[in-house]
């Protein structure tokens, strides 16, 4: 079926079957492998993306579902302030190991900040329990989350 | 001078320190931001599965539902399903269909007999998904069952149906070392029990895939998730019965491997590349979450019995271990998971009287593997669960008790190994101690119905491949006529970061900006044998033979930069990119210009680096001899709380030190720490595979829970130990296997320090401990 959309800000028009995950519809259709598949099953939270600036696992979310509404990754954040702002944390703070967890887990840290800019650690947890790392122990993650929160607090006049 | 660099006879600490003179590194020891950071952060970095284009057939394993059984297979029909190209068995393999790490036992494919659930026998190659899944089904596998064994006491009755020929033993261990009973006489407490480990799954975010595409006549190339590229080539080259030079293997960032992708890559990149070479176009192979959790190689489980004792003096006397670690249906690594478990059985402490013997066992379930840490966290599990026992026993502080019997340089192994220098045990173990306020650690008291409690544990773990394999590494640095750098090594990139720990050792030698060198993925078409990145050797092998180079390159550097700056070689020093004489630094040429001069004078501008461990060999006999060249040493403090209503344990606060030699990175060794904090509380606590007559029932991270972000603990700044290695560059050892081993330990034996109860049995659940508690209420 023919489904319209907007990802990352532009408007796509695409054809995907019913049964098409999210997933498999940015993956393979439209090239968009900053989206990883972890699980396929909804629990390590790789897939993350913005629905409608909500984080969701594109895995449980089919493709015709999303008609109408706009989808977010990491692709379209690239110059976001507030995500800059989280990438340098992450990178300076030692966040990243592999890196398979990170485009969904930066996507999950968005989220949380736009919705509540200066978070607690208990937050800050609570927004990334969906979000699986097996490399980190997500204590620099965390870290990295609160700084880039205190970051752009004081980058505001 | 190059006649100097001639691998392990070289002192690489000093021969750095002298040579670059410098008071301060520039790098080394400093934290960077990663190389490979940004690539990763903007989601750009590239993994396996990433690489894979529309219209590559999709490979699928066809996997035996029985645990034990003759079989027959017939594919006519599974041939027949619309968009089917192809259905591999046995037959179909052109070279060798055995492909056993260690022992000859594991089929490629199994053509006859199935050894678990889950055993590959065919290889369905397709157009689409949908057809490959339907074509699965449809191969017809006929299964004569044998009796199964899923048991170590089953597998060991005398008969019990021999899993591979030769009976269900598939290796034994042993040390002698003084004399056991003599020590045991000597003593005045004795301690002894039974302790168990279970399986332990990866988990790591990516799974298991590879992508093969034929190239031309006889040759292929496959991009894979993997540790060890040249092992995959190997494996790869052995299937198709080509040459190794046939065979073209690129390493894929790698999304975690803990071990696993070590086993793995070999077996998945085989298959893609089998399933290529015969269809005669690109062919990929990537598995879901409950394939790569039910019939991928696990942590081995094992079952150690422990006999200890000491004097009164609180000295350890002797040690009598008896080791059964459970293979599952292959030995695979068994041999030096087995062996390794061995040679560390007495722990970081010397002792006199030891008598260790070991056996792997077969059994019809999901075969063992590498994973972090080895068998030694298992054993260390035993070890410092009997050393605090034997601490009580004795009415002595735990600290204390280990203080008096930890390894120091001069002490002897348990394989009676001489440790001469680079032993910093006794350091860990008290600045750990002493962070965490030890004494008064030791009386948190209770809150209600939460009770918290301290436990320590100490580890070490020798660095590289068990039993005396010889060891050796290789990398190239090529400098470019701008000045940049290319840089190559075999270690992968998984997330620990060592080609990077690589770059700012060849960084720091030959003064250039980190920036300026390029890590390449490891291809073996062009990148130098690194061997394996396992052991902890990445950084510590791999990172000398990337000094080596850099020495050799230097010295040519130097030897131009000389002649073109008119001043002696001594005076030349290379910073920031440039070449300048010291006396004079405003005399100073670009690597740029050097690097067009070096290509104009016809200098060579590449350098091969290798380096080769000093020699090691054991006795098999009495397992005594110099069995790892080095060893990294651990020690962590560990506060928990325990709900006595619930059983529910929250690993509160944990202080970690580790002796790593030099410290290349202290960001990136935190960073090694915390993930096996992380892990390591999913081992202690949580993590438990549910295996049901072979059949694995919770392959999945809902029903197999890992860490999530709730379950961490606050841990304190590492306490970065540094007794310098002579043999390596900068004298650094790894990391990232110690990280994980004394955590495991620390936490029992807090929770015993709060509860009173003492487990032998991993992982202590919430429910067991619940009950545990329920039994012990009068």
């Amino acid at each position: 079926m023919r489904i319209t959309f907007e990802l990352n800000g532009k408007r796509v028009e695409c054809e995907a079957r019913p049964n098409k995950t999210l997933l498999d519809l940015l993956r393979a259709d439209l090239g968009l492998t900053s989206v990883k598949k972890g699980c396929e099953q909804g629990e390590c939270g790789a897939c993350t993306v913005l629905l409608d600036g909500a984080p969701v696992n594109s895995c449980l979310v089919l493709a015709p579902q999303v008609e109408g509404r706009a989808v977010t990754t990491l692709d379209g954040l690239v110059d976001d302030p507030l995500m800059a702002a989280l990438r340098k944390a992450f990178m300076e703070d030692g966040a990243i190991q592999c890196g398979f967890c990170i485009p969904g887990m930066l996507l999950s840290a968005y989220a949380l900040l736009r919705e509540n800019p200066r978070p607690t650690e208990e937050e800050v947890k609570t927004a990334i329990e969906g979000n699986i790392c097996r490399c980190t122990g997500y204590i620099k993650i965390i870290e990295a989350i609160m700084d880039a929160a205190e970051r752009i607090q004081n980058e505001r006049p | 001078m190059i006649e100097l660099w001639d691998g392990a006879s070289m002192e690489y600490d000093k021969i750095l320190e002298n040579l670059l003179g410098r008071d301060d590194y520039l790098v080394v020891g400093h934290s960077v931001v990663r190389t490979d950071a940004l690539e990763k952060a903007l989601g750009r970095a590239r993994f396996t599965a990433d690489y894979i284009p529309k219209g590559t057939a999709v490979v699928k394993v066809v996997r035996s539902s029985q645990p034990h059984a003759r079989i027959k297979v017939d594919v006519k029909a599974a041939l027949g399903v619309p968009g089917v190209l192809a259905v591999l068995t046995a037959a179909d393999v052109p070279g060798h269909n055995q492909i056993g790490y260690a022992l000859p036992d594991q089929p490629f494919l199994n053509g006859e007999k199935v050894h678990y659930i889950g055993d590959p026998i065919a290889l369905v190659c397709a157009e689409k998904e949908y057809a490959a899944a339907e074509a699965v089904d449809a191969v017809e596998v006929e299964y004569d069952p044998l009796p199964a064994s899923f048991t170590l006491d089953a597998a060991l009755q005398p008969d019990a149906e021999p899993i591979h020929e030769g009976g269900n033993v598939a290796v034994t261990t042993r040390i002698r070392k003084g004399d056991a009973e003599r020590g045991f006489s000597a003593a005045e407490v004795e301690v002894e029990d039974t302790y168990e480990t279970p399986y332990q799954e990866h988990m790591y975010l990516e799974p298991e895939a590879a992508y093969a595409v034929p190239e031309g006549a006889g040759k292929v190339t496959v991009v894979g998730t993997m540790q060890s590229p040249f092992l995959v080539r190997e494996k790869v080259a052995h299937v198709l019965g080509w040459n190794l030079s046939q065979v073209r293997i690129i390493q894929a960032l790698t999304g975690g491997a803990f071990g696993g992708k070590d086993d793995m890559g070999p077996l998945v990149c085989a298959k893609a590349a089998l399933a290529a070479v015969k269809l005669g176009r690109p062919a990929a192979l990537v598995f879901d979450r409950d394939e790569s959790v039910a019939y991928t190689p696990k942590r081995f489980p094992a079952r150690i019995r422990y006999r200890s004792g000491a004097d009164g003096e609180g000295r350890i006397t002797a040690v009598e271990v008896d080791i059964t670690v459970d293979c599952g249906a292959y030995a695979n690594r068994a041999p030096f998971w087995l062996w390794r478990m061995t040679a560390h059985a007495a722990g970081p402490y010397e002792v006199e009287n030891a008598s260790v013997d070991g056996r792997a066992v077969y059994t019809n379930k999901v075969f063992g593997g590498s994973f972090r840490g080895f068998g030694d966290v298992a054993i260390h599990f035993a070890a410092e669960s009997q050393v605090d026992r034997l601490a009580e026993e004795l009415g002595m502080d735990p600290v204390e008790f280990r203080l008096r019997n930890v390894l120091r340089p001069g002490s002897r192994t348990t394989c009676d190994q001489l440790l001469d220098h680079s032993v910093g045990m006794e350091e860990c173990l008290r600045g750990a101690a002493e962070a965490a306020g030890w004494k008064r650690g030791r009386e948190l008291g209770r809150k209600g119905s939460r009770v918290r409690g301290v436990g320590v544990g100490c580890a070490y773990h020798g660095i590289s491949t068990s039993r005396s394999t010889p060891d050796w590494s290789a990398a190239s640095l090529i400098l470019n006529q701008d000045g940049s750098f290319t840089y190559r090594t075999g270690i992968c990139e998984l997330g620990q970061g060592s080609p990077v720990g690589h770059a700012k050792i060849v960084a720091e030698i030959i003064g250039a900006p980190l920036s300026s060198i390029r890590i390449e993925v490891p291809d073996t078409d062009s990148t130098p044998n690194a061997k394996p990145t396992h052991g902890s050797r990445g950084l510590m092998l791999g990172g000398t033979a990337a000094a080596d180079a850099a020495l050799k390159l230097r010295q040519r550097m130097i030897s131009v930069a000389a002649e073109m700056l008119g001043c002696p070689e001594a005076d030349v020093d290379l910073r920031e990119g440039r070449a300048f004489n010291r006396q004079d630094p405003s005399e100073e040429v670009s690597f740029a210009e050097l690097a067009e001069e070096l290509y104009v004078r016809g200098v060579s501008p590449a350098a091969y680096g290798f380096y080769t461990s000093p020699r090691r060999f054991y006795d098999p006999e009495t397992g005594l001899g110099v069995n790892y060249s080095v060893y990294t040493f651990a020690a962590s403090v560990v506060e928990v709380e325990v709900d006595t209503e619930t059983g529910q344990v929250d690993v509160v606060k944990v202080w970690p030190a580790m002796d790593v030699g030099r410290a290349i990175d202290p960001l990136m060794i935190e960073g090694q720490i915390h993930g096996a904090v992380s892990q390591g509380i999913g081992f202690t606590l949580m993590e438990r595979l549910v295996v049901e007559d072979g059949l694995v029932l919770n392959p999945n991270f809902k029903d197999y829970v890992v860490p999530s972000a709730l379950d961490t603990p606050e841990v304190a700044e590492t306490i970065i130990v540094e007794e310098p290695y002579r043999h390596s560059a900068f004298g650094a050892k790894g990391v990232g296997e110690p990280a994980i081993i004394s955590i495991v330990p620390a936490i029992a034996n807090a929770i015993h320090n709060a509860t009173g109860l003492r487990f032998n049995t991993l992982p202590i659940t919430a429910e067991r401990l619940y009950a545990a508690l329920r039994r012990r209420k009068p």
